[in-house]
């Protein structure tokens, strides 16, 4: 299967504090096209920084990104607006919607930004809103929508555009179990149906059970490495 | 860029409570900018008007010297080369007014009094201002009269009313005396005390005859169609003239005292306005500043989904000029009516404020100007205040630490 993503010798330490951090320390990992993947570990471990760094968000202090055979951790800012605008998806755990737009503005909002038609965008935000559920909803603006509602709307942003791939922090830890179990059966359907690589960070057992390859993350180190048959 | 637009504007409404506030202290700001504003243009331009009709005109035409040492020596001929000049500008002026003017002493009984004698041609004079519709009592000058109407303050000076007559003196062309006795056939009332206590109107003919200058004048007084192109025409015009003998002034030139005074006295409510600006500026700041930090971890996660930075900077920058244009805008609508009230009933002073007016040459009234230039200029101030205010949002999302704002 295609690699997607792959990370060498990938290292990150913070000096901002006293005593400097090793948030990462040498992470070689690859993840492939379509794949599931939950990155698990105490607070922490790194999780969160691994993500911001694959995602193109915070730089590495040593070490390399590849994405589609070019080397992100060398690009500078306003490559990287764009790399993160054409090819990633994120989902964040809040803050995650535009309040002032509707749920369909919502989703339209890369596309929008990516400068597609607005016929084409329009068809499609209403197709992925359809695709979480919320087809009756894509007049609403966030602030009348449930948590778990959100949180759909930022799934189906992220995967209108078509991303190479999505990257998820701890995208259910401010949902309730039957919201949680909603939006996760939504992203493994999409998952499947759509072909993109999904990557979460999390410490929610609900994730971790669907997941099909579970990383473990200690001390910024990767401790397990997982694949697991999931239905 | 239309989409951010709409994302700007729909931001402004999230907290509609602290939007609306900060737009009414704009709009309040601008509405009393705009009043203090017209009101004192008003008074100005009312003034100027008085004066350009009744006295300079826009242009005029004089001896090279007479402005320098105003005497009926340094009266002129009418000649081809004046008409010739005025011939070239004709499709730009719309109608001239000689004028024969000088200072006598008015003596009535034993009461004398300096005047201002000012030769007319009654046709000419009535295509400039309204003076047979300010005659208090009896009728205005005619062609060749050789009655005289006396203003109002004037004749209360000299204790004269029609029908009675008085005995002018004063230096005529080229040394000789002028003296004559003239019966008063009108009083006329004139808003400018200045010239309602001195002024003494002539027929052109009978004042030349009085001053020894036939066809002689001392201002020949030219209107253009258009008195923004005032200065244009007195240039092409003084420069159809021999400037050894000639010279051309505007009402400029002619009020440069005046003009001087209103600039100092304006400079006063400059002041008060930019006080006013300045309380105004820091609360849009505050508005400002607030929902920047408010916003911090939105602006972190648009960043992260892959907004460029000047895209961000765009709405927040859109979002100051919306909330101050808005405000500025519901200023000059609310100035509107008000004003326009105010320019058709003028408040009317009383006491020792009227009085004061009039001792420095003011009439006793507060007109209001309804000059478009009024609001535009307020709406101006508030545009480069909000202009610079919305540098803050721009410089604050590029300098935003992306990862710490999404903390």
């Amino acid at each position: 299967m295609k690699t997607v993503i792959k990370t060498t010798n990938l290292s990150k330490v913070y000096k901002d504090s006293v005593v400097p951090v090793h948030a990462l320390k040498n992470v070689n990992l690859e993840f492939s096209q379509g794949e599931f993947t939950a990155i698990v570990g105490p607070s922490g471990s790194g999780k969160t920084t691994f993500l911001n760094i694959i995602g193109g968000l915070d730089k590495p202090t040593d070490g390399h990104v590849i994405i589609d055979g070019v080397d992100i951790a060398t690009m500078k800012e306003s490559q990287l607006f764009d790399f993160r605008l054409r090819h990633i998806g994120f989902v964040f755990q809040a803050y995650n919607l535009i309040p002032v737009l509707t749920a369909l503005e919502n989703v339209s909002f890369i596309m929008l930004l990516q400068k597609q038609s607005k016929q084409e965008m329009e068809k499609r935000a209403r197709a992925m809103l359809e695709q979480v559920g919320l087809g009756d909803k894509i007049n609403e603006r966030p602030g009348r929508l449930s948590g778990g509602q959100q949180q759909r709307v930022a799934v189906a942003r992220a995967l209108a555009s078509k991303p190479d791939f999505v990257l998820a922090d701890e995208p259910t830890a401010n949902l309730d179990t039957e919201s949680a179990f909603n939006l996760l059966d939504i992203m493994a359907r999409l998952n499947k149906e759509e072909n993109i690589t999904l990557i979460f960070s999390t410490h929610d057992q609900r994730v971790i059970e669907r997941a099909r390859r579970v990383i473990t993350l200690v001390d910024g180190a990767v401790d397990k490495d997982e694949y697991f048959e999931r239905a | 860029m239309k989409s951010l637009l709409i994302l700007a504007w729909r931001n402004l409404w999230r907290n509609k409570r602290r939007s609306l506030i900060t737009m009414s202290s704009v709009m309040f700001a601008v509405f009393l900018a705009i009043l203090f504003f017209s009101m004192e243009q008003g008074t100005y331009e009312r003034m100027i008007d008085s004066l350009v009709r009744y006295s300079t005109g826009y242009i005029q035409i004089q001896d090279v010297m007479y402005d320098e040492e105003p005497s009926m020596d340094h009266s002129m001929l009418l000649d081809n080369h004046v008409w010739s000049a005025i011939e070239k500008e004709a499709g730009l002026i719309d109608y001239t007014v000689p004028r024969i003017e000088h200072f006598a002493l008015a003596s009535s009984g034993s009461i004398s009094r300096g005047g201002f004698i000012m030769g007319v041609d009654p046709d000419a004079e009535l295509k400039l201002n309204d003076l047979p519709d300010r005659m208090l009592f009896g009728e205005f000058v005619v062609q060749d009269d050789p009655d005289i109407v006396v203003a109002e303050g004037l004749a209360d000076l000299l204790r004269v009313e029609p029908g009675d007559s008085i005995v002018l003196l004063s230096q005529g062309y080229q040394g000789v005396t002028a003296a004559g006795i003239y019966r008063i056939k009108g009083i006329i009332g004139h808003s400018i005390p200045e010239l309602n206590n001195s002024v003494i109107y002539m027929a052109m003919g009978t004042a030349q005859w009085f001053f020894g200058a036939d066809h002689r004048v001392t201002s020949l007084i030219v209107m253009p169609h258009d008195p923004g192109q005032t200065n244009r025409i007195a240039q092409d015009i003084g420069a159809q003239l021999d400037q050894e003998w000639y010279q051309v002034l505007t009402w400029e030139d002619m009020l440069a005292d005046l003009i001087t005074l209103m600039q100092f006295d304006m400079a006063g409510t400059m002041v008060l306005l930019a006080i006013l600006y300045i309380v105004i500026a820091f609360g849009l700041f505050g508005t400002i500043l607030t929902m920047l930090m408010e916003r911090k971890k939105e602006f972190g996660m648009l960043l992260a989904l892959g907004m460029k930075r000047m895209q961000l900077s765009l709405i927040c920058f859109a979002e100051t000029l919306l909330i101050s244009l808005a405000g500025a805008m519901a200023g000059i609508l609310l100035a509107i009516p008000v004003i326009a009230y105010f320019y058709y009933f003028p408040i009317e002073l009383s006491g020792n404020l009227a009085e004061a007016l009039i001792d420095y040459g003011f009439e006793p009234i507060l007109p209001f100007s309804t000059d478009p230039g009024v609001f535009i200029s307020q709406a101006r101030v508030i545009l480069i205040i909000s202009l610079g205010i919305g540098l803050y949002p721009i410089y604050s999302i590029f300098r935003l630490d992306m990862m710490k704002a999404r903390q």
